[in-house]
């Protein structure tokens, strides 16, 4: 078992919450050739670790937060992808996060954080370097993630440490709650939230002061400088640094036409103008802020002037926050959505689920199967900002008959509301799906359909780019540089950094093979718990409604483009016509151990 | 209550006065925008190995706070060019998130007077400042190290901070004069608000008062900053 010469240390910090015992494993750097690190890593340990079926909330069950290669050296805007089996949809998912929590990891000499076991009390863990302590947390139960990181930061007294944490959401074990990072960047759709509260752990600080180890620290420097030269010479990415990805606000509605609009009954929605980035510009944003040695600088910062919400400080909109929380809720009022998405933010909610929920009620009070009654007499009428805002703060808190039925996500909503609701439930494998509606934006269907984890935005658009994308969540590169601006020089930028960096010799076709890899094995993670063809498709209203107005009117995502999806990718990937892996694709890949589980599944 | 506590006065916490030498964006005027190559920065054999440069020196830093985007790039800058890898604790410029809002570089000013200098209790002293180029050197054959730090707590900006390896104070040397942490701000730069870290060779009129604003009371201003108009309409 060879240990890693540079990239990573081959050690995996693992924790145990039920002892409050922590111990290191050993990673070999065949291992981290194979797996990379980040998502690909995470689908590894959790495939061996977990069984067909088992409980998420289990106390074996882990949380993964994986950092790759490239975390804690020159590389630009690296992430962190945080891996668990998802107590919301039963699959496998994976978050990429970035800021500087995920740098940490790395200069605290971890290639990533493996957590398992119960606490008895509310804890929260302090990383500094090869030390870890256990604080209790009970006077932080019940903070929203603002305050929460303040304390903890207040606490730790290391003012270099950065914090992710979870607010009321993940406390009360919502479905799609969401782990907070730095304050405002979220570690969503995974469920990681409500994970952490089962495991009653509140936050993680990480502080590191170590240096990543490095083969050929002049080649790798120099390749480094280069990728970075290619994020920054990138004209596109002008946009999302000057615009973030507001931007995208206007410009998928006038022209791509898929903005989603009040649950994906349209995608026209004129007002978007008082949503969109140029008003942001105008009246709120004041910062950017950028994640660890990021030229782009996608996040905006801004603070509300006057009115109701005056002097609240909040981050956004983004494309997603601003779409679901913003047009999906048929809103005009600026002020009144950035108040939303500050709240789901401080609640830990995942922005795009509890729109989606929000949007779905609301269309169901429209068509009248859901009343004021159901609600605790709140008002969820398309526009109503305020409305919106109290349902987050109960459906974090489980409060009363709306909060409840509203935390458990569309899926379960439909189930029990009935009477036909079942139509405009937009949900993936159990999740949300995000603010690209891929009636506009076909190519968008394959990250929803197609990604591993279900309802995810970025996994790529085609069979080509879900391998890419499986590469980049586990080098744990950000989708805004090393995922569509790289895009085109995939692998050639990505090896040039990586063989200096690890002492590696990787060709381009062991880059695909390991991209297919990782992406095969989470393949294997969910066909394991039962997912098929007949999963990887769009919700109903997709496929069977046309699009009523805007540029892209009439368009429909028909059933000959899902098969015609669905076959690229089992093609491409070497699944069979049930997309499940075959044998001979795994012998070749190098997962002989699938091999028994992938045989069940097809019996099955 | 809630969200009253991300209000202004929760958020700072305490009542702080203002202090008007503080001014908003525009303190230093005509700094350039462009984006810029990411050259110049190599690894420390690399650096000593490449021919020197005509250029002139920069004897000063400044930094526009209110610019900074929180990336920490002087920070990778800094530390391969000192020490050869990106390891940000032993990074002289460093940058810190105050209350998980805003973003303060806490720079060197290689003031004048030099208070680090002047608590240094060996002799000769174990800081020095290069008369050439301004940079502030350490000798770590005469620095006391651990049980000392006098320089640490002289500094008025909280600049100094300690080397986790083996205790002794780090010092800013401007890269001798030609600081990496400003090239690699310029490149990070290509946004509305300018760089943050700038270098100039007659220094740009830092004042003491600039000087003397810790990291802390500089994250309170920016806080502060970000208030406008404010409850009075005016800015600050």
């Amino acid at each position: 078992m060879a240990v890693p010469k540079g990239g990573n240390f081959g050690k995996i910090l693992e924790i145990d919450l039920s002892t409050q015992k922590y111990k290191v494993r050993k990673l070999s750097d065949e291992e981290c050739r194979k797996y990379i690190g980040g998502a690909g890593m995470g689908a590894y340990l959790l495939y061996n670790e977990l069984k067909k079926g088992s409980d998420a909330y289990a106390e074996n069950s882990p949380i993964y937060i994986g950092v790759g290669p490239l975390n804690g050296t020159y590389c630009v805007s690296t992430r962190a992808s945080w891996v668990n089996k998802s107590p919301y949809t039963g699959l496998l998912s994976h978050a990429e996060v970035g800021g500087h929590f995920p740098n940490e990891i790395k200069w605290a000499g971890w290639d990533g954080i493996y957590i398992t076991g119960k606490s008895k009390k509310p804890v929260f863990l302090y990383i500094n370097d090869d030390k870890v302590t256990f604080y209790d947390a009970t006077s932080l139960w019940g903070k929203d993630t603002d305050a929460t990181e303040r304390l903890v930061m207040e606490r730790i007294k290391e003012p270099f440490a950065r914090v992710a944490c979870i607010g009321p959401g993940g406390e009360n074990k919502v479905g799609y709650a969401c782990v907070m990072v730095e304050r405002f960047r979220a570690a969503a759709r995974t469920s990681t939230g409500a994970l952490m509260g089962d495991k009653k752990l509140k936050a993680i600080a990480v502080r590191g002061t170590k240096a990543v180890p490095v083969v050929d620290n002049e080649a790798a420097y120099e390749a480094m400088v280069k990728a970075k030269q290619l994020a920054v010479d990138k004209e596109a990415w002008q946009g999302i640094k000057r615009w973030g990805t507001a931007g995208l606000l206007e410009l998928k509605h006038h022209g791509t036409g898929s903005l989603i609009t009040k649950n994906y009954q349209s995608t026209w929605w004129p007002d978007i103008h008082e949503l969109g980035a140029e008003q942001a510009n105008r009246v709120f944003w004041k910062r950017h802020v950028a994640c660890a040695h990021c030229p782009v600088h996608c996040m905006k910062l801004g603070v509300i002037r006057g009115g109701d919400y005056d002097g609240l400080i909040a981050e956004g909109p983004e494309y997603e926050t601003g779409g679901l929380l913003g047009s999906n809720l048929g809103l005009s009022d600026f002020d009144g959505m950035m108040a939303c998405i500050e709240e789901a933010d401080a609640q830990g909610l995942d922005g795009i689920s509890v729109g989606g929920c929000l949007g779905f009620a609301m269309e169901c009070v429209q068509r009248g199967v859901l009343t004021k009654a159901d609600l605790d007499g709140i008002d969820l009428e398309w526009g109503n900002a305020e409305a919106a805002l109290e349902m987050i703060r109960r459906i974090a808190r489980q409060e009363g008959k709306g909060g409840k039925l509203l935390a458990k996500g569309v899926k379960q909503m439909a189930k029990e509301i009935g009477k036909g609701s079942e139509k405009w439930a937009v949900h993936v494998k159990g999740k949300e799906v995000a603010a690209h509606d891929p009636r506009g934006d076909k190519p968008r269907a394959f990250s929803y359909a197609m990604g591993s984890c279900g309802g995810d935005h970025h996994e790529g658009t085609s069979a080509a780019t879900l391998a890419r994308w499986g590469m980049i969540n586990s080098l744990t590169m950000c989708s805004f540089v090393g995922g569509y601006p790289w895009g085109k020089e995939t692998p050639k930028v990505f090896i040039d950094m990586l063989n200096p960096l690890c002492g590696w010799n990787m060709t381009d076709d062991e880059y695909w093979n390991t991209a297919k890899r990782i992406i095969t094995l989470e393949r294997c993670f969910q066909v394991r718990e039962g997912v098929r063809r007949k999963d990887d498709r769009l919700p109903w209203r997709l496929m069977n409604e046309k699009l009523p107005e805007g540029p892209k009117k009439g368009a429909v995502f028909s059933e000959e483009d899902t098969k015609k999806m669905q076959d690229e990718v089992y093609t491409y990937f070497g699944w069979d016509d049930d997309g499940i892996p075959t044998d001979k694709t795994l012998k070749a890949l190098g997962l002989d151990y699938c091999i028994k589980d992938m045989q069940a599944a097809r019996k099955a | 209550m809630e969200k009253d506590d991300r209000k202004l006065g929760a958020v700072l916490g305490k009542e702080t006065t203002r202090r008007g030498f503080l001014k908003s964006a525009g303190a230093v005027a005509g700094a350039a925008v462009a984006a810029g190559k990411v050259t110049g920065v190599r690894p420390a054999q690399a650096a000593q190995a490449a021919a020197p440069q005509e250029k002139p020196l920069m004897k000063y830093l400044f930094a526009e706070r209110q610019n900074c985007t929180g990336c920490r790039a002087c920070e990778y800058a800094c530390t391969m060019y000192h020490e050869g890898v990106v390891r940000p604790a032993l990074s002289r410029v460093h940058v810190i998130k105050y209350k998980g809002i805003v973003d303060v570089p806490v720079i060197c000013h290689h003031c004048d007077d030099a208070p680090c200098i002047e608590s240094c209790p060996t002799d000769p002293k174990a800081i020095q400042k290069d008369s050439k180029t301004g940079g502030i050197k350490l000798d770590p054959e005469l620095c006391l190290g651990a049980k000392c730090l006098k320089c640490v707590d002289a500094c008025p900006s909280e600049f100094v901070r300690v080397n986790p390896d083996n205790g002794f104070p780090i010092m800013c040397d401007l890269c001798d004069g030609d600081p990496q942490c400003v090239q690699a701000c310029l490149l990070q730069s290509g946004n509305p608000q300018g760089p943050c870290l700038m270098a100039g060779t007659a220094g740009f009129g830092v004042n003491m008062a600039y000087r003397d604003v810790t990291p802390a009371e500089a994250g309170d201003d920016l806080i502060r900053n970000l208030f406008y108009p404010n409850e009075d309409g005016e800015r600050r």
